[in-house]
């Protein structure tokens, strides 16, 4: 029995559509389970790094209390204290101190991990209003619009280099297309469908300025955006975003030349432009996912709740699954064009993958996730540092200084690729 | 049995896009029309993946369907759209619009005939495709020759399903732009850029002082 469906197995993963198939489903549970993870997570992070930066607790309480001990018919009231005697602690030491400052006594602590998950609750059970008066079909479209692209777009992301197993390579990126970046702009442009729907479709005034003000800001900050990485493509000379992860492993990250052929004049002196494409380039992703500072599409002060006024429970929630998948995927890009994605830097890749290809692939994902969340840290820390744009200040940033410096920075990038070899 | 699958994904996306383009002339309502347009782009986008000429389906996605269309999308809202709702075409209107959809699709029909290995029976799939049969016409002789050099080139009509497609699409336009149409490339780029001088020069505000 086991024979045969080891026989099976086999014969299926020798065949290469179903190899194929099969590899970019498992890959497609993990990047799809990667995502919602951290924008749950980025939830989190929001919040506590917002009260740290505000100095309050933030919601680091909603740990699991232990009263629902008693509640389930534990007679123990201070479950803490029996520990502490079962290991002969007495109670006035540091220790037993330490651990009731913690709030052991109380709660199982979490670290406010429990809230995210309180959230999701609340929302699926609150009530779902649908005003009476909006375009219904475009106004439940609208959110799967804004939920979608995000996590569409990250098909072309590399997690991870390759791999060989004995069925045959796989590559560490559910769709290795020779089109990486304009993969993901041109999907994830696609979420100011929603957010212009969105705000039409509401039939309400501050919804549909709102909508208006998403749209001209998405549309005007792609500009920018897209001729912000020709001076990475220029250096990289593909577009292939598994070739450039790889280019950077070996040869310097784009910000961090500090290895392989990165130690050259060109490169050293390429960092101009690069942290030029850099800093115009966050600042767009900055834009792209409606994030503070450019948050002009659901400015509380002038437009209520902008587009999503209209919008209650899960509906509302979409819109900010929306906002978060984005900024993660975001976050994902600027890692991977100029931090250098997955690879772990120093050389230390090629030498892990000489050891063992499963513990590089590995090594190399984690990686890959702390830097991702290093950078979701740095938006927050943005969002909570900064003010709001005034919108005529918004426009005039994006048509009248980035596009300018961008267009100028290919130029400079080409000229420093000609004169310095 | 690669050809099957293709050709099936391309009659069904083929037929979805022309429903879709139907239905921008059908409805009544502009937004749903400017929608069913956008849906139709996305689906061009998708045959032109499934011919593994995945660079334009992605500028078709980028360009069209997510700028030029979103602009529209923003003027159309500004309608009544009650009112418009209410409007009949004149019997002039359709017909002047019936006489160029007819030149165009005129037009188009011999384009498709004149097609290299659209004479020999082959499949519509394969006839656009640049494979090594008509690689000469579509593509300039020296993007042709970087084609043939290239492992897998443009990897046909299953690219998107096979793991090693090349990404050559890019590169074999950007040849062929700016090698052999690189002056008409120029006179385009200057069209434009007389229009967007234009277009701020009807924006300006006049001072009257």
């Amino acid at each position: 029995m086991i024979d045969c469906i080891c026989n099976f197995w086999n014969d299926l993963m020798s065949n290469e559509t179903w190899f194929y198939l099969i590899t970019t489903l498992i890959k497609l549970v993990l990047m799809f389970a990667v995502i919602l993870a951290f924008v749950v997570l980025s939830v989190w992070i929001e919040r506590r790094v917002a009260g740290w930066i505000q100095d309050r607790p933030g919601p680091n309480r909603a740990g699991i209390p232990l009263f629902l001990l008693e509640r389930f018919g534990s007679k123990e009231k201070q479950p803490l204290k029996k520990v502490l005697a079962f290991f002969g602690i007495p109670e006035t030491s540091c220790l037993a101190k330490l651990l009731t400052w913690l709030r052991l006594d109380r709660e199982v602590p979490t670290f406010g991990l429990i809230q995210p998950c309180l959230d999701g609750g609340k929302l699926f059970l609150k009530q779902e209003v649908t005003p009476s008066y909006v375009r219904r079909a475009y106004f439940i479209i609208a959110p799967m619009l804004v939920l979608g692209p995000p996590l569409v777009s990250a098909a072309v992301i590399p997690f991870a280099s390759e791999v060989n197993t004995c069925y045959g390579a796989v590559n560490m990126s559910i769709a290795n297309l020779g089109i990486g970046p304009l993969w993901i702009f041109a999907i994830s442009g696609l979420s100011v469908y929603g957010l212009t729907l969105a705000g039409w479709s509401s039939n309400s005034k501050y919804p549909f300025l709102g909508g208006l003000r998403a749209t001209a800001q998405l549309i005007s900050y792609e500009v920018a955006m897209g001729l912000s990485i020709i001076p990475l493509l220029m250096m990289f000379s593909t577009l292939n975003l598994q070739d450039i992860v790889q280019y950077q492993a070996a040869d310097g990250w784009t910000l961090l030349p500090l290895w392989g052929d990165g130690l050259s004049l060109e490169r050293w002196v390429l960092l101009i432009p690069m942290l030029i494409s850099f800093i115009v380039f966050v600042t767009c992703v900055f834009a792209e996912a409606n994030r503070t500072p450019f948050d002009m599409a659901e400015c509380e002060t002038d437009l209520v709740g902008g587009y999503h006024t209209e919008y209650s429970s899960m509906k509302f929630a979409s819109f900010f699954m929306g906002e978060y998948a984005a900024m993660v995927i975001g976050s994902a890009l600027v890692v991977t064009l100029f931090l250098g994605g997955w690879s772990i830097g120093f050389g230390l890749d090629e030498s892990l993958a000489a050891y063992s290809e499963w513990l590089a692939v590995i090594c190399q994902f984690i990686v890959f996730l702390i830097k991702l969340l290093a950078f979701i840290f740095f938006f927050v820390w943005v969002r909570w540092t900064l003010p709001r744009f005034r919108w005529d200040q918004v426009m005039r940033l994006g048509w009248l200084v980035f596009l300018e410096i961008t267009i100028a920075n290919i130029f400079l990038t080409a000229a420093i690729m000609y004169f310095i070899k | 049995m690669e050809y099957a699958i293709s050709n099936i994904l391309f009659y069904i996306l083929a037929l979805l896009a022309i429903i879709f383009a139907c239905n921008v002339l059908r409805s009544s309502n502009p937004v749903t029309s400017a929608m069913s347009m956008a849906v139709c782009f996305a689906f061009t986008a998708a045959i032109l993946f499934g011919l593994g000429a995945q660079f334009l389906g992605i500028v078709q996605l980028l360009v069209y369907a997510g700028a030029i269309l979103v602009l529209f999308l923003f003027v159309v809202m500004m309608l009544d759209v009650k009112a418009e709702e209410r409007k009949t075409s004149r019997f002039a209107t359709a017909l002047t619009g019936a006489v160029i959809a007819g030149v165009l699709a005129g037009m188009i029909a011999n384009l498709a005939i004149n097609l290299p290995g659209a004479k020999n029976g082959s499949c519509p799939v394969k006839a656009l495709c640049c494979d090594e049969a008509s690689a000469a016409c579509c593509i300039d002789p020296k993007a042709a020759a970087a084609q043939a050099e290239a492992p897998e080139n443009f990897g046909g009509p299953l690219a998107v399903v096979n793991p090693s497609a090349s990404d050559n699409d890019a590169t074999a336009i950007a040849g062929t732009l700016y090698t052999s149409y690189n002056i008409q490339f120029v006179i385009l780029s200057f069209a434009l850029l007389a229009a967007t001088v234009g277009a701020v020069a009807l924006a300006r505000k006049i001072r009257k002082d």
